[in-house]
């Protein structure tokens, strides 16, 4: 496919100035986002910081009032097909009365086109990325019967089969058990050694730097961005959160990446 | 069967029933969809909305022919959705005000076009109030080929567009996020349940086509995990419905629409109770067996726990007052009797009780697995 | 006005009250769908009720009625608890069911009986005047305005009395629970409010009418205040004018009384919906149009204050730079920056906009904010 050459040298991701209230009230408010190539980039901030909201406005979901989505250079509209997205598991309807192996072949639909319907390569396919996350048993299970990792996994396995070059996650380890959680670490690190971009919304500060390469700390505005080593400080933490970490358990004496959120 | 061979030779009752198979499938099939996208009240709504578009195209037109009537009602029921979805979307009005809002005003407007039509002396007002609560026997052939015929074309477009309508009912985010338009879908998929409900109108009538809509889908999906099954079902059991309603009705000469509306709840009501897997009966047997195996075995080693006092003599009768205080009189004969049977326990002449060689063997099987699994005992 | 037309009148705002009350509550409570449902129910009520007195202006028959109307919520509560449907289907189940066996019931009565399912859907408030109360030989005017009054009242008493109780219940079900106060106490009770004021307004505007009257008025309130008791008040007061306003449409077009007063209704919210003070469409785009600019010059003096200092800043406060990247039309994007310069917040030096001092701290203020 054409679009696959597409990527060149340019950032992975590219957003500028983005801007976007609801009903006056500002959510993102000039924000940037930088995401080289093959890199983990973590999303962090507080609840209402605009961190799903970004996401989302990168994904074309909601308009901003101002600003710009760049992927691998070319607008994101031109480049939807290098871009797969994870949303959170809690927005859809579980008990819809379909399979494992169903969701994860939606992922296929994009290059189906209108009308046309999966078939037999399909389906292998996101057989496949079943078996990538570790779930082929579970195919033909109803999915309301998957625990929220598994459920999690699924969603995972329909972002493997678009084969994307950028996978936009939004809180993929939220809710999910100790097994799935190693499960995705080990799945993010693989898209990195293959070369691919992720970007995920991430909650907890602990293990920012443990998974991540790259974080960019949004409160409404972006107050950090760049590789975890240097970003990731108790000073920029501090700005993010406002007065909230520093009032936690000696924040202020900044030692360790730990607030007790 | 004189109804049965009726149904082949009279004219009105083939009629009936092939419009009412037709009405059922339609909206059994579409219904599924709204059904899945909490839209049940929504075609409440759209249906009461379609009376004033029916009143107006007869107005309008001064035809009674199905296609004008129908056309009529799709328009009404249609900018009620529009005008539900925007005001919930442009104030801080909520959706089911909105609905109840809508649904009552456009009936009450459209009492009011009836009434005014009924004061003119040229209108011929027979027919119209039917559409109240429908009449399976006033149906005629033009009707049935009408609603076939756009039925089919609702038919059609959840054919063609399946996957993208099961990707919008169930994840519209990640649809959106494939580049499908998914507004535009939404709208198209909301304009076929007012196609599901058009073509009932006459037959079930606005007042109760919401449940024609509705019923199918919520029994069709205790059969099943599969969108492809649950909507073909939902239609087969709309079609049964339809026609047994229809026919209940004709030959017991009650209301159509309710009829209808009663046969096709029955089927929800013995599929939420007996539909496998989901069926609230099996469901209720399963808890109520495994809470019985539970007893059992705890009998089972209560049994073991006073022969391991005997040392050797494993079979050694035990009077089982002390357990009946335990576990309760009759929890500890129905026990014992099962265990019995089972082969696992021996009752003695002398009134007392133990376990068999395999009812112990038995017991140490299960206490070996409870403890390999964590349980405490 | 004659005085039977008086009489219709006043049942007419007495009927539109009383919805109202109970209505307000629905609709805050999310639960206006439930008022569709029991409405038609309470058929079922009457039914019922009918077969065991034979009397179609007996008391029992509102018992029966309130009682089949909890009935109705009951049955909802549990298929939708089942968790094989979801809510908004177990009411989509529930009421057409329980009104069809209703409707089948009213036609085995054979045609003798006035009660027939076309007056079960339409009502006729018209003949509210003839069916007169005589207690003792005097006329004291008619039954039906005696019964809605007397609901009314008893609306009225119950929501002054529970006031803090339906309010708390209404807001935070959760914490009312915490406090001893029953959430589900005050749920059954509101719906038999419901219930009993849909039965006594089905004889006058009938089963779907009612929904218009409980419905409406609050709705149109919710978008004119926020404050529970006058949004109660002007229910009222909104409901008992669509009542004046429908009965002349009807007189007008010589239509059904009780379709013209949900017109009425209809018509009546559509117009707070435009052009209430704070929340109407009109007011909310004019503010919008108002806000759009001090928002695109915030948004102008946060980009120059984001960029002021850094490397990119030559090329970020070029002027057309602002066309390009906050996608702003030229003439647009001139104005914007016309008037943050008019307002003292930006300079214009070498082709780059630079922020005022002022500029600056309105730019400060508005992130933090």
């Amino acid at each position: 496919m054409s679009v696959r050459l597409r990527t060149g040298n340019a950032l992975a991701v590219q957003a500028t100035d983005l801007t976007l209230a609801y009903q006056q009230r500002p959510v993102l408010w000039d924000v940037d986002l930088e995401v080289p190539q093959g890199v983990l980039m973590a999303i962090v901030g507080p609840n209402g910081a605009g961190k799903t909201t970004l996401l989302r406005t990168v994904l074309g979901l909601l308009r901003p009032a101002a600003g710009e989505v760049r992927v691998f250079g070319r607008p994101y509209a031109e480049q939807r097909q290098l871009v797969a997205y994870v949303p959170q598991r809690g927005s859809v309807d579980w008990d819809f009365p379909t399979t494992a192996l169903d969701i994860v072949t939606m992922g296929t639909y994009s290059g189906l086109g209108w009308v046309k319907r999966p078939g037999a390569s399909e389906r292998s396919r996101a057989t496949a990325a079943l078996t990538q996350v570790g779930m082929q048993a579970y195919a033909n299970r109803q999915i309301s019967q998957l625990s929220g990792g598994q459920q999690q996994r699924v969603f995972l396995a329909r972002a493997l089969v678009q084969d994307a070059q950028v996978y936009l996650m939004d809180e993929p380890f939220q809710g999910v058990d100790a097994t799935t959680e190693r499960a995705i670490v080990n799945l993010l690190r693989a898209l990195r050694a293959d070369g691919k971009t992720v970007v995920a919304v991430h909650h907890d500060l602990q293990t920012v730097a443990e998974y991540f390469d790259q974080v960019t700390l949004l409160n409404v505005r972006r107050i950090a961005a760049g590789p975890v080593d240097k970003v990731f400080t108790d000073e920029n933490l501090r700005l993010t959160y406002g007065g909230r970490v520093a009032g936690i358990g000696g924040r202020t004496n900044g030692s360790g990446h730990e607030p007790s959120l | 069967m004189d109804v049965l061979s009726d149904l082949f030779l009279d004219y009105t009752l083939r009629t009936v029933a092939l419009g009412s198979a037709a009405l059922g499938v339609v909206s059994g099939a579409l219904g599924a969809f709204a059904v899945l996208r909490r839209q049940a009240l929504l075609g409440d709504a759209m249906s009461h909305a379609a009376l004033p578009g029916v009143a107006l195209a007869f107005l309008i037109t001064g035809s009674r022919a199905p296609l004008i009537l129908m056309i009529g009602a799709a328009v009404t029921g249609w900018l009620a959705a529009v005008a539900i979805v925007s005001i919930v979307r442009a104030s801080r009005i909520k959706a089911d005000t909105a609905m109840a809002l809508m649904l009552s005003v456009c009936f009450g407007a459209g009492l009011v076009v009836l009434t005014f039509i009924q004061r003119q002396p040229a209108a011929g007002k027979a027919g119209l109030d039917r559409f109240l609560f429908g009449q399976a026997a006033a149906m005629l052939e033009s009707d049935v080929i009408t609603m076939a015929a756009v039925g089919a074309l609702g038919l059609l477009g959840v054919l063609v567009l399946w996957k993208e309508f099961k990707l919008l009912s169930f994840d519209p985010d990640f649809a959106a996020s494939l580049g499908i338009p998914t507004r535009r879908l939404d709208v198209l998929l909301t304009s076929l349940l007012v196609i599901a409900i058009v073509v009932g109108l006459k037959t079930v009538g606005v007042v109760l086509m919401s449940a024609m809509v509705v019923a199918p889908g919520a029994a069709a999906r205790q059969w099943t995990d599969r969108l492809g099954t649950m909507v073909t079902l939902s239609a087969l059991f709309g079609a049964g419905a339809g026609v047994l309603g229809a026919l209940l009705s004709t030959t017991a000469e009650t209301s159509t629409g309710p009829t209808i509306v009663l046969v096709a709840t029955g089927m929800v009501a013995v599929s939420l109770l007996f539909a496998p897997a989901r069926g609230l009966v099996w469901a209720r047997l399963r808890a109520w067996r495994s809470q019985r195996m539970l007893a059992l075995e705890a009998v089972l080693a209560d049994l073991a726990a006073l022969a391991a006092q005997h040392g050797s003599d494993a079979t050694h009768p035990h009077d089982v007052g002390a357990l009946h205080a335990v576990r309760g009189r009759v929890v500890m004969q129905r026990a014992l009797a099962e265990l019995a049977a089972e082969g696992l326990a021996q009752r003695h002449d002398g009134g007392g009780w133990s376990l068999t060689a395999q009812g112990l063997a038995e017991a140490s099987r299960l206490a070996r697995t409870r403890r390999a699994s964590g349980d405490a005992p | 006005m004659t005085s039977a037309q008086i009489d219709v009148l006043l049942v007419a705002i007495v009927v539109a009250a009383a919805c109202a009350v109970p209505g307000t509550f629905l609709v805050l409570r999310r639960m206006a769908m439930m008022s569709d449902a029991i409405s038609h129910t309470v058929l079922l009520g009457i039914v019922l009720a009918f077969f065991v007195v034979a009397d179609l202006s007996s008391p029992i028959l509102i018992v029966g009625a309130a009682l089949v109307g909890l009935l109705t919520v009951l049955l909802v509560e549990t298929v939708s608890r089942t968790g094989l449907v979801r809510e908004d289907t177990a009411i989509g189940l529930v009421f057409p069911a329980l009104f069809s066996i209703a409707v089948i019931l009213i036609s085995s009565l054979a045609g003798n009986v006035h009660l027939d399912s076309d007056a079960v859907l339409l009502g006729e408030i018209a003949f509210a005047p003839f069916n007169r109360f005589t207690p003792f030989g005097g006329d004291l005017g008619p039954i039906a305005l005696w019964v809605m009054g007397a609901i009314l009242v008893i609306n009225l008493a119950c929501t002054a009395l529970f006031f803090k109780e339906l309010k708390l219940a209404t807001f935070d079900p959760a914490l009312a629970a915490a406090l001893g106060f029953s959430p589900a106490l005050v749920h059954y009770g509101l719906m038999a409010l419901v219930s009993v004021t849909a039965v006594g307004a089905f004889d006058a505007v009938g089963s779907i009418l009612v929904v218009a009257l409980m419905v409406g008025p609050p709705a149109a309130a919710y978008l004119l205040t926020d404050r529970l008791p006058r949004m109660l008040g002007l229910s009222i007061v909104i409901g008992a004018a669509s009542a004046v306003g429908g009965y002349w449409l009807a007189r007008l077009l010589d239509a059904n009384i009780a379709g013209s007063m949900a017109t009425v209704v209809g018509i009546a919210f559509l117009l707070v919906l435009l052009l209430a003070p704070q929340r109407g469409l009109v007011a909310t785009a004019r503010r919008r149009r108002r806000q759009r600019w001090s928002f695109a010059r915030q948004m102008l003096l946060i980009h120059l204050a984001t960029h002021e200092g850094t490397p990119a800043e030559a090329d970020e406060s070029r002027p057309d730079h602002m066309q390009r990247h906050m996608r702003w039309p030229p003439t647009f994007a001139n104005r914007v920056v016309q008037t943050a310069t008019e307002r003292g917040l930006i300079v214009l030096e070498h082709d780059q906009l630079r922020l005022t001092p002022q500029g600056r701290e309105t730019a400060r203020v508005a992130v933090v904010s």
